[in-house]
Formats: structure tokens, sequence, C-alpha cells
């Protein structure tokens, strides 16, 4: 039998809240990262072609990073 | 400002006895972009290099391979007469050429001698211990040599087959010279092969082997020396010629520039034609100059532009001057094209507005500010300065921002009472004044802004600016289409948009109850639809939802600040732990570096962070509506010069 005090102390609400926000960062976090990844080796790829593609390439690249934006804002929202 | 430079056309004709003063004239005004002549068939012929540029260029490339040989970089050196330079470029150059070519050789040759030491020296080193002379390794008629590595020593092996034989071995290296007659070759080298045996080379060369190496020891320090004192003499010229060497490459630039140019040029058999583009108010000036030049003997006139013209018309910036370092931040996205909107001092209200928003803390305001100003004034680059400047800008809007919000390096500056308990300030007495409610989630307004404590008001509060940034895109998205396409255009496209979000606007009205207007809402968004539609294509739909993640991705502009704060605090918090409880000094060293440490990160971070999130709101939310960029860089045939003068 799982001790129900014990459990309500466990299931605290504001440690889940906790663990919801890190988990809404966390995530997002390796979402962009993994999203990013392939276009910033190709952005650096196509720099090293041509120079003034920087600016292109580092709009191209920082696009998914709005996934982690999202992911803090809903952080702070829950907590 | 707003629009790039105005340009005109020109177009010069002249007889080809003119031509070099005339391209004298306009290499020396810097004003013309000339434009490449591209053979048609229309019977105009691209010109000839002047008789000069072969020399010129053999000049240049013969000085350009000893600069950079030397090593010579672009310095502050005093500003030399042409002439001067002139007169003795030719001398000065065969002489500097011998000098260098002669230390050069004496270099290589050193260097090549000093491997061929090495070799020999790493083919001696299994034989130094050793005492047999080099020489009597070879050339016998009835004696096989073994010389070589083993495993272990091979006598006792050796001495149950044959007892004619002379051996050396050496217990450290392994290194066996065994010495045995021609008919016990094979037997013994059977033998040997059971002991891992490994030939070496045996070099070319007579004497004891420990001898020898002591001797290539002492000629190679003697060739490191000599080598060293040969990159003394080196840069020694290098010292005594770089004047010289960046003046005459300079002119040399110039002369080769102005040789090349008739390549450039439609010429006929006996006229030439020379067509590119001016700035408007720059037409007056360049007439007089091809004029007194030429003694009016060429003509300059002035061409329509033409629709099609204005895709390849070279796009000089017309900033105010406290703008123009933004003209980099438009470089790295792309050069506006000759018929938009030039938004370079759009961005210099917005950019450090946003970077200013994000960050906005005392503290790193200051350092930073020092930072900039430390090094802007010791780097004399012109790719550091434009970079530098924006980022003084950038802080001073981030002081002002960290005086309303009233932060200092994380802290709070005014002290604030909450249902929780009171936040101390770090300026004792200054108490955080209650402005208003906000209309959101029961938080209340105050002097300073504690961003902490109103997240939802500010999160509210970014997407807010977010939609009227965004919407100003539109608006000037909406100009450039117009001024291109026409009203209709400009309305299907970009007007479209303001009115699906117009129609949004009111059906949340209709629906939230604050006014009758759900239906008229619902009207408005399906025109607003069915523009997008029409003027957009099946993009436009597609995109709509981007309205939303737009506006809420401006929501960076307190959530970044946010991190940016934890960051700052914690480092607080824990150099204050260290050191309040018990105290003492360690504590304190150690509270003062983590203290340190901890606000250098995030200083780094505050460039970083706040910079490119303040710049992709520009680069993808803000051009995203209307910008198309792609212009040619306006490029004036001519010279900016540095080290010579007339």
């Amino acid at each position: 039998m799982v001790d129900p005090v014990a459990t309500t102390a466990m299931m605290d609400p504001a440690g889940l809240k906790a663990i919801g926000a890190g988990l809404a960062v966390g995530l997002t976090g390796l979402a962009s990262g993994i999203a990013e990844k392939d276009i910033g080796a190709a952005a650096v790829g196509a720099m090293a072609e041509n120079e003034s593609l920087f600016g292109k390439g580092l709009i191209l690249t920082v696009i998914p990073e709005t996934i982690v934006i999202f992911g803090l804002v809903v952080a702070l929202l829950i907590s | 400002m707003l629009k790039p430079k105005q340009m005109s056309r020109a177009v010069i004709v002249g007889h080809k006895d003119i031509m070099e003063e005339t391209i004298e004239a306009l290499h020396s005004s810097n004003l013309f972009h000339l434009e490449n002549y591209n053979e048609d068939g229309s019977g105009l012929k691209l010109g000839r290099p002047f008789e000069n540029a072969g020399d010129v260029s053999k000049k240049l490339i013969q000085l350009r391979s000893i600069s950079s040989f030397l090593g010579v970089k672009k310095s502050d050196a005093p500003k030399q007469k042409v002439n001067t330079v002139l007169n003795d470029l030719e001398s000065k150059l065969d002489k500097l050429d011998e000098e260098v070519t002669a230390k050069t050789e004496q270099r290589s040759e050193l260097e090549s001698r000093l491997k061929e030491l090495e070799t020999l020296a790493k083919d001696l080193a299994p034989f130094s211990a050793i005492p047999i002379e080099m020489e009597l390794y070879r050339n016998y008629e009835n004696i096989a040599v073994f010389a070589g590595t083993v495993k272990e020593n091979v006598g006792p092996a050796i001495s149950k087959v044959t007892s004619t034989y002379e051996m050396e071995y050496d217990q450290n290296t392994g290194t066996v010279a065994l010495f045995v007659k021609k008919e016990d070759e094979a037997t013994v080298s059977e033998i040997l092969s059971n002991f891992e045996f490994r030939e070496l080379r045996i070099p070319e060369i007579s004497g004891i082997p420990q001898t020898l190496l002591a001797g290539i020891e002492k000629e190679e320090a003697d060739i490191l020396k000599q080598i060293e004192s040969l990159e003394t003499d080196i840069s020694s010229i290098k010292e005594k010629y770089s004047e010289f060497i960046l003046a005459s490459e300079e002119l040399l630039a110039i002369e080769s520039e102005k040789a090349e140019a008739p390549v450039k040029i439609a010429t006929s058999e006996h006229t030439f034609m020379i067509d590119g583009w001016v700035p408007e108010d720059g037409v007056a000036g360049l007439e007089s100059i091809v004029n007194t030049a030429t003694n009016g003997r060429a003509f300059v006139s002035v061409q329509e532009i033409t629709k099609q013209d204005t895709d390849i018309i070279p796009i000089e910036y017309d900033n105010p001057k406290v703008a123009r370092p933004f003209q980099e931040i438009m470089n790295l996205y792309a050069r506006p094209k000759y018929n938009e909107i030039d938004p370079t001092t759009l961005i210099f209200i917005s950019f450090p507005l946003f970077y200013g928003m994000i960050l906005g803390d005392i503290g790193y305001a200051l350092i930073l500010l020092a930072l900039a100003m430390g090094i802007k004034k010791m780097v004399k680059s012109d790719a550091v300065k434009p970079l530098m400047n924006v980022l003084i800008y950038c802080q001073v809007s981030t002081l002002i921002f960290g005086i309303l919000y009233g932060e200092f390096l994380g802290f709070p500056l005014a002290s604030l009472h909450t249902d929780h308990g009171t936040v101390p300030g770090l300026i004792a007495g200054f108490e955080t004044i209650t402005l208003f409610a906000s209309p959101i989630a029961g938080e209340v307004i105050t002097y300073p802004i504690h961003r902490t404590h109103i997240v939802m008001t500010m999160i509210a509060a970014t997407a807010l600016i977010g939609v009227l940034h965004i919407n100003f895109g539109y608006v000037i998205g909406f100009i450039n289409e117009k001024r291109n396409h026409g009203f209709a255009a400009a309305m299907f496209e970009k007007g479209s948009w303001l009115v699906v979000e117009l129609g949004i606007i009111l059906a949340v009205l209709g629906y939230t109850g604050t006014a009758p207007t759900q239906i008229i809402g619902i009207i408005v968004f399906l025109i607003g639809f069915v523009m997008l539609v029409k003027g957009e294509g099946v993009k436009g739909p597609i995109e709509l939802p981007a309205l939303l993640s737009n506006a809420l991705s401006y929501t960076r502009l307190i959530a970044v600040g946010l991190s940016s704060i934890y960051i700052a605090s914690t480092v607080n918090l824990i150099a204050f732990d260290m050191i309040l409880p018990q105290g003492g000094i360690i504590a304190a060293v150690g509270a003062i570096l983590v203290f340190i440490f901890g606000h250098a990160l995030n200083t780094v971070l505050s460039i970083i962070a706040p910079g490119l999130h303040a710049l992709r709101l520009q680069y993808v939310e803000f051009f995203g509506k209307f910008y198309e960029g792609g212009g040619r860089k306006y490029n004036p045939f001519g010279y900016i010069r540095k080290y010579t003068e007339e």
C-alpha cells in the first residue's frame, strides 16, 4: 500500500510546476538544437562558398530558435 | 534617408586621343561607377590596355610577392609624395628585389642543408654506440655485412654455425653489425630472421659514427645561427623598406587600375564610349572635371534611366551620419534595391531599442559602454569601428532601460514590498512606487519596473510591440509595392494582411462581448482572406498562422531578458552565500572570484544574446514583411589614397 501522506508530499504542486517548467525549457531547447544543427551546418557550408550569405545564413539558422523562446514563455507562465 | 542615393546614368564619348586623359580624370574624381561593356555585335569593341599596363602589373606582382614574403602590414605610415616615390621606384624596387632574393636563396640553401643533416643524423643514430668506421661497412668481395636491429643478442646463435665472424652489438638500441664469410651469408641470414632482424640503411659517409654525430650537431647549431641572423637581416630590410613598399604598391595599384580600364570600355576605330553611373549631385562635378581634363573635347551625356535598368543601378547609402554604422548591419543582410525603402534609419531606432529592452541593466550597460569605447579607440580597423558604434548606441538604450527597470548587475535598485515579503534594494531608502494596476493577471505596474514580478504583463506588452512592429513592416511593404507595381498590387499583397488583422480584431471584440462586431469581423476577415489569396496565391493562407507566431516571437524581448537577470542574480546569490554566514578571508576571495567570473560570463552573453535576438527580430520578423534587397554596391572608379599624395 502506498502511504497517502507520502504521496501528497511527493506530489507537491509547486514541485510539479517546477518539473513542468523545466521540461518546457529543456525539451524545447533540445528541439531547437536539433532543428538548428542541420541548418547551421548548411549555412556554414554556404558561407564558405560565398561570404555575403552570412546574413541569410544567420536568419535561417535562428528561425527554429522561436521554439525554445516559446518554451521559455510557457515555463514563465507555469511558474 | 529612407532611400538610396539618387543615381544618374552618364555616357562619356570622345576621340581615342583623349581616352587617357579622360580615364585619368575619372579615376581622380572617384565618382563614376564604371559599367563593364560586353561586346554585343554592334561593331564596338573592347579597348586595349594602355602600353604601360604590362610593365606596371609586372612590377606590382614583383612588389606584392616581396611584400607578402616580408610580411609587410598595413600601418599608419606618413603619406609620401607621388613624384618622389615614382622617381626612385625603378631603382629601389630592383635593389630591394636583389637583396630579398639573395637572402631568400641563402636561407633556402641553409634550410635544405639542415634537412640533409637531420636525415643523416637520423640514419647514424642507431650506429652511435658501435665504434666501427662507416666506410668499413661497404665494398667487400668475400665478406657479407649485416647491419640492422634485432630483438636480442644474436651472438650465441651465430657462434653455433660459424666461428669466423665479427660482431658488434648494442644492448640499448638492439643494433647489430655482423661481418661473416660470403658462404655463410644464407645460413646467417636465416638465423637473423628468427631474431626479427631489420636492415638499417648505411649512410654514404666515412668516419666513426659518434664523432660524425657530434660534428653534425655542431654544424646544425651553426646553420640555425646563420638562419637566425638572416631573419634579422630580412626584418631589418622590412623595416627599412616597408614605407616604400606600402607607398609604391598603392601607386602601382592605381596605375594598373588606370592602365587596365580600357578593357571595360567600348571603343570603335577612333572613338571611345564610357558607360556608367554617377550620384545625381555629382553630375555637374563630373562634367566639369572631364571638360577641364580634355579641354571640352570629351562629351558627357546624362541618359534617362529605363525601367529595366533599375535592377542594375549601383546602390550608395544616403543616411544621416548617426545612422551610418547600421549600414553594416544592412550589408550583412543585403543592400537595398534602388526603388525600395532603405530601412537603415528604421533599424537605427528599433535595433538599439530592442537590445535595450532585453538587457536593461545599468551595470552591464556601463561595462559594455566602456569596453566598446576602449576597443573603438584602440583598434583602428574600418571594419570594427561601425560595429563598436552600434554597440555604443545599444548600450545607451540599455542604460535608459536599466534606469527604467532599476537593475544593476542583477540587483534591484529599489526595494519592493510584496505579499510574499520584502525584496531589499541596492540603494537604501529607494522605495518602489506603485503606479497603476495592469489589466493582466492582477499585476501592478510600478516604478522601477520589476520585470521578474510582472511577467504576464510583460509578455502581453512585448507581443503587442511585435504586432505594431510587424504592421509597420506591412505598411512599408505596401509603400514599396505601390511604388513598383501600383496601388492594386500593393493592396492585395500587403494591404490584405492589414484587412485580415482588422477582421480578427473585430471578431475577437465581438466574441468577448466588448462590441457587437462579431459578424462584421468575420466578413472583414473573409474579404481580407480573398484579397490575400489573390495577392500572394497559395502562399498567403499558408503563411497566415505566421501572424501569430511572429507576434509571439517578440516575447523574446522579455524572455531573454529574464534569463539574463536570473543568471546575474544567481551569480550574486552564490557569491553572497559564500561570504555571509561566517566571513573570513578565503570565503571573501572565493566570493569575489565567483562574482567577477560570473558577471564576466554574463557580460559576454549580454552582447551575444540580446544582440542576436534583436537582430533576428529585424531580419526575420520585420524585413520579412517588406524587404527584398540584393542591390549592387556603388563602387566608383578611383582609389582612396592612404600612403601617397599628389
